[in-house]
């Protein structure tokens, strides 16, 4: 109770003085609420459904109710939504359901006596009277074993389960019922504990049972067997509905025994059950004999009835138990855990028997750590602060168990029923599962965002998404549980070992079996042959390259090292004097990934696996980069660290500038390049690289003319000083001062561009704040016209964008980069699939960077991505389900961003939507701590509506092939640019394309600029500008990057159709009288397309090459 | 079709046909619209001006000269206005501030100022396009030399919109007069937007030494007009020129700034204020809870029921 009413007190102050306060009858109903305690979250999830908002009390005792026991109230109520979608309507499937379990119970309870017999005898009847097949578990039961196999009678036939107690969640196709039979004690022999025979006697009992049913003709159902819980100890029977039958429920017939059969004190988790001859050892790690998993096998079926009544006891007692094993399953489902084996051994059944011990125990000095009295919110999240605080590789006790349990892997173990519930957990899903709970943790803990979709309802289980290198590995297996524990240990602890600091975590996995037909015995595909291994990569230790082993002298450590290492371990002097044994990894361009190298040398070594035997995936994902990056992949790569000192050598001579009459306040870089962002790197492809943005601020001065074109007129007569100081004083090769923005005085309209002593060109603006304050108060004058306050409008946010949120922008992702060495790889790689889908010219760089910082500094609900692959898919995740109608995109960008700046964000966003709600100029928002505005990047149509349409519909589409294909994803459909959706292509000229100042040298005097030399991208980038200048309403042009040979066109399908001819038609037209003589609508116009492509072939004279129209339209002309 | 001179909501239409390229060498043909320029505010150019529509994004006013005084051989053409051009007087507007609020009281001594104004937009720095573009479907204005040859340009034009097929070719004869359009056209740009250190120099004086007597001859006004009585007999009270405005706008902000933190040193002193702060938290509380429900209403509308993925 504490804890709760300590949450109360919080929201109690209003009732101090609610004497003399009108809101007095609200809190009446709050106490009244208060005196019921612990409200039942059926109740109050009842109200909201019945969406009844009949009185102002109701409504204020939900608020005050959620004020505290909730994350918040939107929480809460999307959770209700959630919870009443997930109950199983019991009403409408118990009557269908109890027909089934009622025949089934008659059937398996008139079931005929079966005599005992020897192995043999039992399984040859079974097999031509019933053509089932005893399933046996490996190994099979020696021919001339003892003991004999019988079936009588069972000593009851009960539901148990989710769907008894009402904890389960509906399923999309399939709900399933489990009913346990238990096996009277007369069938047992005291020593039946040891070596199968209680599992090969359950096998017989089994078959013998699914023999019954399926001669019993009147049941819809397909009689099949299965690994209860990924568990091949004990084959369970399963009833599958016909297809044509309809019914989605699923009959799952379990065996128990009365927990007194054997007694708990013979198999704890440290006895060793199985003693005969040479077979598998158990996952015992401390002891090598001990059987650990068998023995827990056998005692989860000796505690069916009991777990049953201890789940029983808990809904009775909490109100709240039922939502919280929704929640719980809900969110271990998410994220890829279940009951089985396969699924990491958590599921829901775990979950709530956990859930059902905590209120009992499990604190320090036991008590208790969950309340009856606690919501299902609370309850889910204790449950998951539980999870990641408590350390159950060692061991966790209930109940005072004198029992010796091993350390180094999870144990929970429940001294009343003698069961370790973590038993199906290696190592590695224990791993897995607390790492998920920590980051579920963080994301319920974080007020600035209520993360309710990303704790229940995204699924983050995709290996490709969750993990940073995925490898599966082929390992002869034979679905045999217990070797299965044995071969996932085994790589998973040599994998740790091999590895060590370079990753955070090693997933391993394996493929389930699948049910099979009774009368066969089950096959092992070859999909179950396979492990699944999931990397979690430390991004800063994954590219070290020598790893130091123990000291020479240390002789046993050495010892241990070779022998774990092999002839890859040498003997080295370090610098300071030490001789380590050490490890040397090569790190040549050539060579794959260090990972990579280690990965297939531990397994090689150590289970024999040749590289022909293992799928890695993840180094694909680098290698695509450095081949379209021009070979760079890291910030730290010589090509931008090239870059980085070429601004501050020049920044230094700008400090050292004379004879400039302001002092130099500060040189701000600008460009992609300089924040690593930059896709293209060097100027070796071929064309002379644009030359990089930088902008120059002065200390304010008076000195400066108070009007605009004024000032720009100033800049230029700056901008030739610096350019000559530059020159003269030996900084730059060469400078050259550039017009732009033709016929404006409110735009900058002069530039300097500088050729660095080392190469590089770099373009400096002038920033002068006094810009803003005039172009503001311009347009807050009354006195202009609509037209020229959209020109203010425009040179307000180009302003804006060129001076004060480039540089911003830049330094802030320069920081970012440093803190996550794979932000600027990843940029560069979503930048590529960008280009690849011929979107660059809709988008600005800063968009498509900004998406991406989003990855890594609101990763939930995963970590920060390590790899290039993790980063690149989870950015297309978030494109794929940004629903940019309706939702900003808010970055973090400066680690500024709060729950302030998010609402004034927001409200940023609709105000935008209401000024604009066809979005014609801002269709994607997307704002950060450091950009409140939102649509710096994205506005005037950067890009227009349709495209960001595309945009959301390519990721889709990815991420649905990612979802199909999952590991075995051939990358290069991901980057397949498609020309079939385009009305036309324009190809370029390849010869223009071609840089033709290849000849001249970097250092070449840029003033010597003659008609011949000319940079071929700004002449394409000129040309794709005036294109879509001029053609915009009418054609969307669709371009890669500098580098694309193609530029694909769609014609705008609102122009598709003939309209009534107006001055507003912004296009060229034909009349549709001219088309169609016969055509009464006389003042109806069309597009016409084929002056429109006449047009852009002139302007595009020796720069195209051809032009392909997609042949259904010219037949409309 | 034949019969009647094609029009199309008063316009009469001219179809043209645009020369092939050896990438697309099929000519294609492109249609003008016409109709004698009838502005809301006419003025004297208007009656001997021609409203032509959805031009070819190519035009100049050689093409259009060209059209009308040779191709059409009708009318001579004396200027032509663009819809996008800039013309004089729009853009004097925002590059100085002050000249809005002058314009009601001194309307003879302005002459000068604007003179110079007018001078002072003149001076601009080097284009970097040697030829403007037109937007797809754009609109000008083509004023002839008199009343007749706009009135003959129109008939002809009919003429041969009549015809159906054209036979003008669309600036045919006149290549070398403008300069060519693809890749010279870019690789000029490339010259044109680097001009000489001397040429932008010389810009730069201009403009400054206009620049100066502009505001030169507007403090002269403004000292005169502080000494003139208006219509009223009142003479206006001005404090001298406000060149620092900026400066005391930021120090206003200050001030307000100071005192609003002044004025809130006493939150908490008062009885009934910790009340009703509590009291608008508890509204507060009720109205977030209102508008997060209108959300997931909002968001059940938008996506359906909440389902996990």
């Amino acid at each position: 109770m504490s804890s709760h009413s300590s949450k109360r007190r919080k929201i109690s102050p209003e009732n101090d003085d609610t004497s003399e306060n009108p809101t007095r009858p609200m809190s009446m109903t709050r106490s009244a609420n208060e005196a019921g305690n612990g409200l039942p979250g059926k109740q109050q999830s009842m109200k909201s459904k019945n969406g009844s908002r009949s009185s102002s009390n109701g409504v204020s005792a939900e608020v005050a109710f959620t004020g505290g026991l909730y994350k918040s109230s939107f929480f809460k109520l999307q959770m209700d939504e959630l919870l009443t979608d997930l109950r199983p309507n019991y009403e409408k499937q118990g009557s269908r359901a109890h027909e089934i379990l009622h025949k089934l119970k008659e059937i398996i309870e008139n079931l005929a006596e079966k005599p005992p017999q020897s192995i043999v005898e039992a399984e040859k009847e079974l097999q031509s009277a019933h053509g089932v097949a005893v399933p046996f578990p490996n190994p099979r039961p020696s021919k001339d074993a003892k003991y004999l196999l019988a079936y009588s009678k069972p000593a009851n036939v009960n539901v148990v389960g989710s769907f008894a107690l009402r904890t389960g969640v509906r399923d999309a196709d399939c709900s399933t019922i489990d009913l346990a039979v238990t096996m009277p004690d007369s069938l047992f022999q005291e020593k039946d504990y040891v070596n199968y025979r209680y599992f090969y006697k359950r096998a017989y009992y089994v078959a013998c049972i699914a023999a019954g049913i399926r001669e019993a003709k009147d049941l819809d159902h397909q009689v099949k067997f299965e690994q209860q819980d990924g568990d091949s100890l004990r084959p369970v029977i399963v009833l599958e509905p016909t297809k044509d039958h309809g019914s989605s429920m699923r009959v799952r017939i379990i065996t128990a025994i009365d927990n007194t059969v054997f007694p708990i004190s013979r198999t704890l988790p440290m006895k060793n059950n199985i003693r005969q001859g040479a077979l598998v050892a158990d996952a015992g790690e401390d002891s090598s004999t001990a059987t650990m998993f068998y023995n827990a096998a056998l005692r989860s079926d000796a505690s069916v009835a009991q777990y049953h009544k201890v789940l029983y006891l808990a809904t009775t007692k909490c109100t709240s138990f039922r939502d919280a094993c929704i929640l719980g399953r809900t969110w271990l489902r998410q994220r890829g855990f279940g009951s089985s084996f396969h699924q990491g051994g958590f599921g829901g059944f775990e979950w709530a028997i956990m859930m059902a011990l905590l209120f009992e125990g499990g604190g320090p000095n036991g008590k208790p750590v969950l309340l009856p009295s606690y919501s299902s919110y609370q309850l889910f999240k204790a449950m998951v602060q539980f999870i990641t605080a408590k350390d159950f590789t060692k061991p966790l006790t209930f109940f005072n168990s004198e029992a010796v349990l091993p350390h180094g892997q999870p144990i929970l173990y429940d001294g009343k029923r003698g069961l370790n519930l973590l038993y199906k957990m290696t190592l590695s899903s224990y791993t897995v599962l607390r790492h998920e709970a920590g980051v579920t943790l963080r994301m319920l803990n974080e007020s600035r965002d209520d993360n309710f979709e990303r704790v229940f309802i995204l699924k983050v289980d995709e290996p490709l998404l969750r993990f940073d290198r995925v490898i599966s590995i082929r390992l002869p297996l034979n679905g045999d549980t217990l070797q299965s524990v044995h071969h996932q240990t085994s790589v998973h602890k040599v994998l740790l070992r091999a590895l060590g600091d370079r990753v955070k975590l090693v997933s391993i996995s394996g493929q389930c079996i699948q049910p099979w037909s009774v009368g066969k015995r089950y096959v092992v595909n070859k999909e179950s042959n396979v492990i699944n291994v999931g990397l979690i990569v430390h991004s800063e230790n994954s590219m070290r390259v020598v790893d130091h082993g123990p000291l020479a002298e240390e002789k046993e450590e050495t010892a241990s090292f070779r022998s774990f290492w092999g002839d890859k371990s040498e003997l080295r002097r370090f610098k300071d004097g030490s001789i380590l044994e050490s490890l040397v990894w090569s790190d040549g361009p050539s060579a794959p990934s260090i990972i990579y190298q280690i990965v297939t040398y531990v397994l090689h070594r150590h289970f024999n696996l040749a590289e022909e035997d293992m799928v890695f995936v993840g180094d694909e994902y680098d290698e695509k980069l450095r081949l379209v990056g021009d070979g760079t992949f890291s910030y730290s790569d010589p090509s931008f660290q090239q870059i980085s000192n070429a601004f501050h050598s020049l920044e230094r001579s700008f400090h050292n500038m004379e004879d400039i009459p302001l002092t130099i306040k500060q040189l701000l870089p600008a460009s992609p390049l300089l924040r690593y962002a930059a896709l293209q790197t060097s100027s070796s492809s071929g064309s002379r690289r644009d030359p990089m943005d930088i902008v120059l601020q002065f200390e304010s001065s008076g000195r400066w003319p108070d009007d605009l074109s004024a000032i720009q007129m100033t800049k230029v007569a700056f901008l030739v000083k610096i350019g000559e100081f530059m020159e003269t004083s030996g900084a730059a090769v060469s400078t050259q001062v550039g017009v732009e923005n033709d016929g404006t005085t409110i735009l900058n309209t002069a530039f300097l561009d500088i050729l660095h002593t080392s190469g590089l060109a770099f373009r400096l603006r002038i920033h002068h704040d006094r810009e803003q304050t005039l172009l503001e108060r311009e347009l807050k004058g009354k006195s202009n016209s609509s037209r020229s306050k959209g020109d203010l409008a425009y040179a307000l946010s180009t302003y804006k964008r060129i001076f004060v949120q480039a540089p911003r922008l830049t330094q802030a992702i320069r920081n970012l980069c440093t803190r996550f060495p794979l932000l600027s790889p990843t940029m560069r790689l979503v930048k590529h699939w960008f280009n690849c889908h011929l979107l660059t010219a809709h988008f600005s760089e800063e968009v498509i960077e900004l998406l991406t910082v989003r990855t890594f500094t609101q990763p939930y609900p995963w970590e920060a991505p390590s790899s290039v692959m993790a980063g690149f898919f989870r950015t297309l995740h978030f494109i794929s389900r940004w629903d940019w109608q309706e939702e900003p995109a808010i970055v973090n960008l400066g680690g500024g961003l709060d729950q302030s700046t998010v609402d004034v964000i927001k409200n940023k966003f609709s105000a935008w939507r209401c000024v604009d709600p066809a979005m014609n100029t801002v269709a994607l928002f997307a704002a950060s701590d450091l950009d409140i505005d939102g649509v710096t990047w994205t506005q005037y149509g950067m890009p227009p509506k349709v495209v960001a349409a595309r945009l959301s519909s390519l990721a889709k589409a990815a991420m649905k092939l990612l979802k199909a294909e999952r590991s075995g994803l051939d990358l290069e459909e991901l980057f397949d640019t498609s020309m079939a959706p385009y009305d036309f292509v324009i190809r370029l000229n390849p010869t223009v394309l071609r840089s033709r100042s290849s000849s001249s040298t970097k250092f070449k005097n840029l003033t010597g600029l003659s008609k011949e030399s000319y940079r071929p991208s700004t002449i394409i980038v000129s040309f794709v500008q005036e294109l879509q200048s001029c053609f915009g309403n009418s054609v969307l042009l669709f371009q890669g990057d500098e580098q694309s040979t193609h530029i694909a066109g769609l014609w705008n399908p609102q122009m598709a159709n003939p309209k009534p001819w107006s001055l507003k038609v912004s296009y060229s037209t034909i009349p549709r009288s001219y088309i169609d003589p016969t055509n009464q609508d006389k003042d109806t116009v069309s597009i016409n397309r084929g002056a429109i492509l006449n047009e852009i072939a002139r302007l595009g004279e020796n720069l195209i090459q051809s032009i392909d129209v997609r042949s259904q339209d010219s037949e409309d002309k | 079709m034949k019969k009647e001179s094609p029009e199309i909501a008063g316009f009469s239409i001219l179809p043209l046909q645009l020369p092939g390229t050896p990438v697309l060498p099929e000519p294609a043909t492109h249609y003008l619209y016409l109709r004698p320029h009838e502005p809301r505010v006419p003025d004297l150019d208007s009656v001997r001006s021609l409203f032509v529509v959805n031009i070819p994004i190519d035009t100049t006013e050689a093409h259009l000269r060209h059209l009308f005084g040779t191709q059409l051989s009708a009318g001579r053409v004396e200027r032509v206005e663009f819809e996008d051009a800039p013309t004089g007087k729009a853009h004097s507007a925002p590059a100085i501030a002050a000249q809005g609020n002058l314009v009601k009281s001194k309307k003879r001594k302005r002459v000068t100022a604007d003179e110079l104004q007018s001078q002072l937009d003149e001076v601009r720095l080097p284009a970097s396009w040697d030829r403007q573009l037109q937007k797809s479907g754009a609109r000008a204005i083509v004023v002839f030399v008199d009343k007749p040859s706009m009135e003959a340009s129109l008939k002809a034009a009919r003429k041969v919109g009549k015809k159906g097929k054209s036979t003008i070719v669309w600036g045919e004869g006149i290549e070398d007069r403008v300069p060519s359009l693809g890749l010279a056209r870019y690789v000029a740009h490339d010259r044109l937007r680097y001009p000489s250190r001397a040429e932008l120099l010389l810009a730069v004086n201009d403009y400054m030494v206009v620049f100066d007597q502009v505001a030169e001859a507007r403090k002269r006004e403004e000292a005169r007009k502080a000494q003139e009585p208006d219509e009223d007999g009142f003479i206006t009270v001005t404090s001298g020129p406000k060149l620092n405005s900026a400066a005391r706008e930021d120090e206003m902000r200050e001030l307000v700034e100071r005192q609003k933190k002044k004025s809130q040193g006493l939150e908490d002193f008062y009885r009934f204020q910790s009340r009703e702060k509590r009291k608008e938290k508890q509204n507060e509380l009720l109205r977030r809870f209102d508008e997060d429900k209108k959300r997931l209403e909002d968001m059940k509308r938008r996506r359906g029921k909440i389902r996990l993925e």
